[in-house]
């Protein structure tokens, strides 16, 4: 059973209810997803972060190409991500919401991270006028919540792919 | 005596002056308005104002239309019913006549600095740079026709004349030859004066959008005219960065765009090196202002504030830091220098929202009077 497999028969095994943390292992990867609330419907989770062994040593070039490959899968979010800076420094891409929500109040949007050490994580924050931003909770179907951790995967996996060949 | 034409034109100035202060946070808020016309002209459009025009007086008596005819007896020919032109009349408002006038960077910056109430810089240290400049003070044999002085060319050409009695008072040619030419030349003179160096840094990363470069291009604008007021010499230097920092010319400064992530300590590292080695505290007033969205990488904020405190607050005058909000509204660099040095003298901390900000984040930089 692969790790999208094992996230899948966890999630269906928590009822409704309050918060809870799922976290599942297949190695070398490892997924983990923060819930905050749940129902038949949908999932409110704090993060959602997937890490491996198989970036630790990856190279910048390789990095971005999986954050360009994340870009592309993500289309069915609240809001379209990009790659917005790429520090080949630290090894890390960072990609948003683009562009972000806005409201009344201020405006909301994801970040998602791929770090060099080993992780994938999306997060979702909101920056109310005047306040400083803050990370809150993202909804999103049962449904959406799998297929994020299946493009995870896929990303992970295509970057596995191409280094066989 | 002061001719009229000239009182005319010194109210007229008055009135133009008027209207620039009084639409001074629109042209500041909108720095695209105004155009560069040279190195120290500008030109500004201003709205509404009539032109000076010639008045006819009445001449006493008489004049047009005394004289025969029935009065509303049409004087054109051919004055039958009015016909109807092609088209229709426009339904928006006119955009009103806009004058653009001319002026001095000097006189931009005198204006600026009443309406906003910026008080005068005091400059610190001595002035103990040395600048050169040529004075047109001595006279040589030997020059270009264009520096020719006609008077002692004369003068000499006279002389010369009378004294070998060519000169004929009844008939006065002087005509000069080659040995009578006189030209004007200049001396190199050793001028001490107070410089300052303006150091600008803008954050150029993925994170910074078209629309925050703008802001920042139009609020340097402003510095510079004020700063440009109140020294004689000033040296100006660009620093972008994203994850890496480099000195450019002012074009690619305003125009470059990288994708690289944030890391301010590499600005701030690329600037002091470049006080160091160029602009020694000891005989430069510094001025450093910085503009980025705030999208610091969290683990630079360390290397950033030991650069800022050690190298670069203790020697400048002024140390300007403005967050120009991003579209995610997510800088909180801001917040952590303001916990770090919130009460250092040199430093000043502006909060930039959008185009409308400037105006009030220009009299925060500069009004502090160092």
């Amino acid at each position: 059973m692969n790790l999208h497999q094992e996230f899948e028969r966890e999630l269906n095994s928590i009822g409704s209810g309050a918060t809870t943390t799922l976290d599942v292992d297949a190695a070398p990867r490892h997924l983990y997803c923060d819930i905050v609330e749940r129902n038949t419907l949908a999932i409110s989770f704090n993060e959602l972060r997937m890490t491996t062994s198989e970036l630790a040593s990856v190279d910048p070039e390789k990095l971005a190409r999986i954050g360009k490959s994340l870009a592309e899968k993500l289309t069915y979010l609240m809001e379209p991500i990009n790659p917005i800076e790429f520090d080949a420094q630290g090894c890390v891409v960072q990609l948003r919401s683009a562009p972000p929500q806005r409201d009344d109040d201020g405006r909301s949007y994801y970040e998602l991270l791929v770090r060099g050490g080993g992780e994938i994580s999306l997060r979702r924050y909101r920056k109310d006028n005047g306040d400083a931003r803050r990370a809150i909770a993202a909804t999103v179907t049962r449904e959406v919540l799998l297929r994020l951790a299946g493009d995870f995967e896929a990303a992970l996996d295509e970057l596995t792919n191409r280094a066989v060949f | 005596m002061i001719m009229k034409i000239e009182r005319d034109q010194r109210r007229f100035r008055q009135i133009v002056r008027g209207r620039i202060r009084q639409n001074l946070r629109k042209y500041v808020t909108h720095g695209e308005m105004i155009g560069r016309k040279g190195r120290d002209l500008v030109s500004i459009p201003i709205p509404q104002l009539d032109v000076p025009h010639f008045r006819f007086g009445d001449n006493g008596a008489g004049g047009v239309g005394q004289g025969d005819g029935e009065e509303g007896k049409p004087i054109a020919k051919g004055g039958g019913e009015p016909k109807d032109g092609q088209g229709s009349a426009g339904s928006d408002p006119g955009g009103g006549h806009l004058l653009e006038v001319d002026m001095s960077l000097e006189e931009l910056a005198e204006i600026m600095g009443e309406e906003l109430e910026l008080p005068r810089i005091e400059p610190r240290g001595n002035a103990s740079i040395v600048q050169e400049k040529s004075k047109y003070n001595s006279i040589r044999q030997t020059g270009p026709e264009s520096l020719r002085h006609f008077k002692r060319t004369y003068l000499k050409a006279l002389r010369r004349q009378i004294s070998t009695g060519v000169y004929e008072p009844d008939d006065p040619h002087v005509v000069p030859i080659k040995s009578d030419k006189q030209y004007r030349s200049w001396n190199t003179i050793e001028h001490p004066q107070v410089n300052a160096a303006v150091i600008y840094m803008m954050d150029v990363s993925g994170s910074m959008t078209d629309e925050q470069k703008q802001i920042v291009r139009t609020e340097a604008f402003w510095i510079d005219t004020w700063l440009s007021s109140q020294y004689e010499g000033i040296e100006t230097r660009y620093i972008i960065h994203d994850a890496v920092a480099k000195e450019v010319d002012e074009n690619t400064f305003y125009h470059t765009r990288e994708s690289g992530g944030t890391r301010i300590s590499s600005a701030y590292k690329a600037c002091a090196e470049l006080i160091e080695e160029q602009f020694p505290a000891s005989d430069w007033n510094l001025y450093c202002f910085q503009f980025s969205d705030g999208d610091n990488w969290g683990e630079d904020n360390d290397e950033s504030f030991k650069i800022l405190g050690e190298r670069l607050l203790p020697i400048v005058n002024l140390f300007c830091y403005g967050q120009i909000e991003s579209p995610y509204g997510s800088g909180e660099f801001m917040g952590n220098l303001q916990g770090r040095f919130g009460d250092h003298e040199a430093l000043v901390l502006s909060e930039i929202e959008d185009k409308d900000a400037i105006y009030e984040s220009i009299k925060m930089f500069l009004g502090k009077g160092r």
